[in-house]
């Protein structure tokens, strides 16, 4: 059935999409800039003025939403259906491994680095899992109208989840320098390419914490208006759970001959 | 920055078309842009199609002509056959539920963006130098190589492109599950609704298959991975796989969108309400359902095990079923109809009888037997460009013709679009129908020269003078629209029709309707037209 509170209650328009937008065009061209017209210094121009605009823009953005729309609890939806298509994204690399891993089952026994250590693994999911209750409680908290509560959870999910990320990068290096690296063999290019496209999902929700962040702790976020805190929470468990997947799969499944 | 907009779209400032977060403007910006490549990517088609007329080299380098081959079918196919239906869905959507305007106004906007610069991206692509020359379907090895030009270029295409198909998938699926008018239930829904969000529904689940293929595409290129790289144990058959699980379901996309076109008018213009509205509605779901489980009849020559083959043989022969109830449907609800055969009509009935013809060539290329006799042949191109080409241009132009007096207000010039039609059916016909039986010759498809075979080099001037007919229909059409722009008022409902999007003004004011909210009663359906006349033509 449909809601009748889901009317909007006047016609638009908005600057900050376009900010968001021209960020986007500037992607792509830092992209190609690097990789294709060889300028590495206009790459890094590009990709500056690219973070700036999408920054100024989500951030106005939130702030128009927050000052002026009309909360119609429909994010959840939204973020549930995009997680889907996520979902599929992984499936690919998921395919990519198990081919690689059938295929070579023979030889999969050389292609283990010896420094891989399924406890660093552990730790990690412990950290990533740990930052899934805070936010939680996070959420909790601010629905029961306890703002101060909220962002300290709020902040102590962003600084486990940028641990995760520090912690990360640094096991990609000790193996890189051992050695193991994207184009060593099909377990390393799908080794790097899941975690990679985990970490990446990781650093995509920690941005959407820091504006969650920004929007409660200006105290534009009503008691009310938790759609984006909901809709901020499930995709923050959908990639805690990823991680499981894909902790199991790279290094579980991975690194057994 | 928000503020309130009075004016209906055709009065709006340059500024408001720029920052707008309304979906009937933001539809119109699709349609346009889409419009645009339509033309650049057809005219791209021509100068393939004269070069071929006769074999050597006439026109264009070989490098040119990929590159040509290549812009032609990713832009026709990604910025025509699914960006248009964009266009609909913006458009239309909303106001056929009765809704104010989408769930989420600004990622609307930031959709279109998305869209716009990939537009910008395939515009760099003309530049020389840049020229992209894998073929729309970017397979490996050919596409990791340099002589392919920027790989970068055509994933970041693909990405982008992505990324304004799930903004509006997620977008609209929020809007019709809980949008809608009080009183009208899933069920009661204009069918051409069901078509669009199917549509979306399958790009929301198959898209990011596409993504995660061209981005391992980008790794093995620039940061040397090895994903299709068997060198380090990877598999290039890999990247088919990925890319036709979407890449199947994506022909969807474009005719399912199609397929609601036809039923609305169909049902209009013969003034009955559509038969079997309930079968049609599962016809319409399996066809997107199964469309999953049908990829590999792209691949049929690639290599794959064996009961893989059976299996994706079996699946696409099975999906003519649901094909063949919607099409029987649809000549039930001719039976006995007050049938008026206006420009929106004839080319619905135009693009059933495409399709028809491409559905039934489709049913042999399902099997591996013929399949790796034909597979790579003109006859396959001829094929998909009855499904994909003309019946998708026949219901996206029926479309519009059907809408036009929505959109602007004005009812279009009837003789110039009867003329069009005639003229588009008649080119395409004696095109692709020559096309197809030049590859059952042999003639094999992409390549810029041919053996001066005398059979072959007739069939291919007949195929270009069809050609020439073709897009000349094409800009009658176009004319058309620009004229109709200055015709008599339409009024509110020409067609005597009792679906919502007529019970409002045309062109529809900013908020759509007048009154809020738009309550239908409980038997509501909007194919019911006992005293209603057409009063346009």
């Amino acid at each position: 059935m449909a809601h009748a509170a889901t009317y909007q209650s006047e016609h638009e328009t908005s600057v900050w999409p376009m900010f968001v937008g021209l960020g986007v065009l500037l992607t792509p061209l830092t992209v190609l800039a690097y990789f294709v017209w060889q300028m590495p210094m206009v790459s890094v121009v590009l990709g500056g003025g690219s973070l700036a605009l999408l920054a100024v823009g989500f951030a106005g953005w939130a702030k128009e939403f927050f000052q002026h729309g009309t909360e119609e609890g429909l994010g959840p939806i939204a973020v549930a259906a995009f997680i889907v298509s996520e979902v599929v994204i992984f499936g690919t690399v998921f395919v990519a491994f198990w081919l690689g891993r059938i295929n070579h089952a023979d030889q999969w026994a050389s292609f283990i680095p010896a420094d891989l250590d399924k406890m660093f693994a552990l730790w990690l999911t412990v950290i990533l899992w740990a930052s899934s209750a805070t936010i939680m409680l996070s959420q909790r908290a601010f629905e029961r109208d306890r703002r101060g509560l909220a962002m300290f959870w709020l902040f102590a999910t962003f600084a486990l989840g940028s641990l995760f990320v520090v912690l990360h990068i640094g096991e990609w290096s000790h193996l890189a320098a051992g050695g193991f690296t994207l184009g060593s063999n099909i377990y390393g290019t799908t080794f790097y390419g899941l975690t990679g496209v985990h970490t990446s999902h990781v650093i995509v929700g920690l941005a959407s914490h820091l504006l969650l962040f920004g929007v409660v702790a200006g105290g534009l976020m009503k008691f009310n208006q938790v759609t984006f805190y909901r809709g901020a929470a499930l995709y923050w468990h959908f990639v805690d759970i990823m991680w499981l997947l894909v902790a199991a799969n790279v290094y579980l499944i991975g690194s057994t001959s | 920055m928000q503020e309130a907009v009075a004016t209906p779209w055709f009065r709006a400032s340059f500024r408001e078309w720029f920052l707008t977060t309304d979906h009937k403007k933001i539809g119109i910006l699709y349609g346009l842009t889409s419009l645009l490549f339509f033309v650049v990517a057809g005219l791209m088609g021509m100068v393939i199609r004269l070069e071929l007329t006769q074999p050597g080299l006439q026109y264009v380098s070989p490098d040119l002509y990929n590159y040509l081959l290549t812009g032609h079918g990713a832009v026709l196919l990604l910025w025509w056959a699914i960006a248009f239906w964009a266009a609909f869905t913006n458009f239309l959507v909303p106001i056929l539920i009765g809704a104010r305007d989408v769930a989420f106004p600004r990622l609307n906007q930031l959709s279109y963006w998305f869209f716009f610069t990939a537009s910008v991206l395939v515009l760099i692509t003309l530049i020389p130098g840049q020229h992209i020359k894998m073929m729309w379907t970017g397979y490996p090895p050919f596409s990791v190589h340099p002589n392919a030009g920027p790989t970068a270029l055509y994933v970041l295409i693909v990405i982008l492109i992505a990324g304004s198909t799930l903004g509006t998938g997620v977008n609209f699926i929020t809007t019709v599950l809980k949008m809608r008018a009080p009183g009208m239930t899933l069920g009661s829904m204009n069918l051409v609704v069901h078509g669009l969000m199917a549509s979306i529904v399958v790009q929301l689940l198959g898209v990011p298959s596409f993504v995660g293929a061209v981005v391992m595409l980008f790794l093995d290129r620039y940061l040397g991975t090895g994903f299709f790289d068997p060198a380090k144990g990877g598999d290039p058959v890999l990247y088919q796989h990925l890319f036709w699980f979407y890449s199947h379901p994506a022909v969807y996309v474009m005719i399912l969108p199609g397929f609601g076109v036809f039923s609305e008018v169909l049902s209009t213009m013969s003034r009955k309400p559509i038969f079997g509205q309930k079968s049609m509605l599962y016809a319409l779901w399996s066809i997107a359902g199964l469309g999953f489980f049908i990829w590999a009849h792209h691949m049929f020559s690639s290599g794959m095990p064996y009961w893989l083959r059976v299996f994706m043989s079996f699946t696409t022969v099975l999906i003519a079923v649901p094909t063949g109830i919607k099409i029987f449907n649809w000549v039930a609800t001719l039976h006995k109809g007050a049938i008026h055969f206006n420009t929106p009509m004839l080319f619905t009935l135009g693009g059933i009888f495409m399709f028809l013809i491409g559905g039934l060539t489709g049913i042999p290329l399902a099997l591996p037997a013929f399949n790796i006799h034909v597979h790579d042949s003109q006859f396959v191109v001829g094929h998909f460009h009855y499904v994909l080409g003309m019946a998708m241009t026949f219901a996206a132009f029926s479309g519009v013709y059907y809408w036009y007096p929505k959109v602007t207000g004005r009812m279009f010039p009837e003789t110039l679009g009867k003329i069009s039609f005639w003229m588009m059916m008649i080119g395409s016909n004696v095109l692709y129908f020559t096309q197809m039986v030049v590859g059952l010759m042999g003639m094999p498809r992409r390549y810029v020269d041919y053996p001066p075979i005398e059979a072959w080099i007739n069939l291919n001037v007949i195929e270009t003078v069809g050609a020439f007919i073709l897009a000349a229909g094409i800009l009658v059409t176009l004319i058309a629209w620009a004229r109709g722009l200055k015709g008599p008022r339409a009024g509110r409902d020409p067609w005597g029709s009792p679906s919502l999007e007529w019970e409002t003004a045309s062109p529809p004011p900013p908020q759509n309707f007048d009154t809020f909210p738009v309550a239908v009663p409980a038997d509501w359906t909007p194919y019911r037209f006992d005293g209603r006349t057409i009063s346009g033509r």
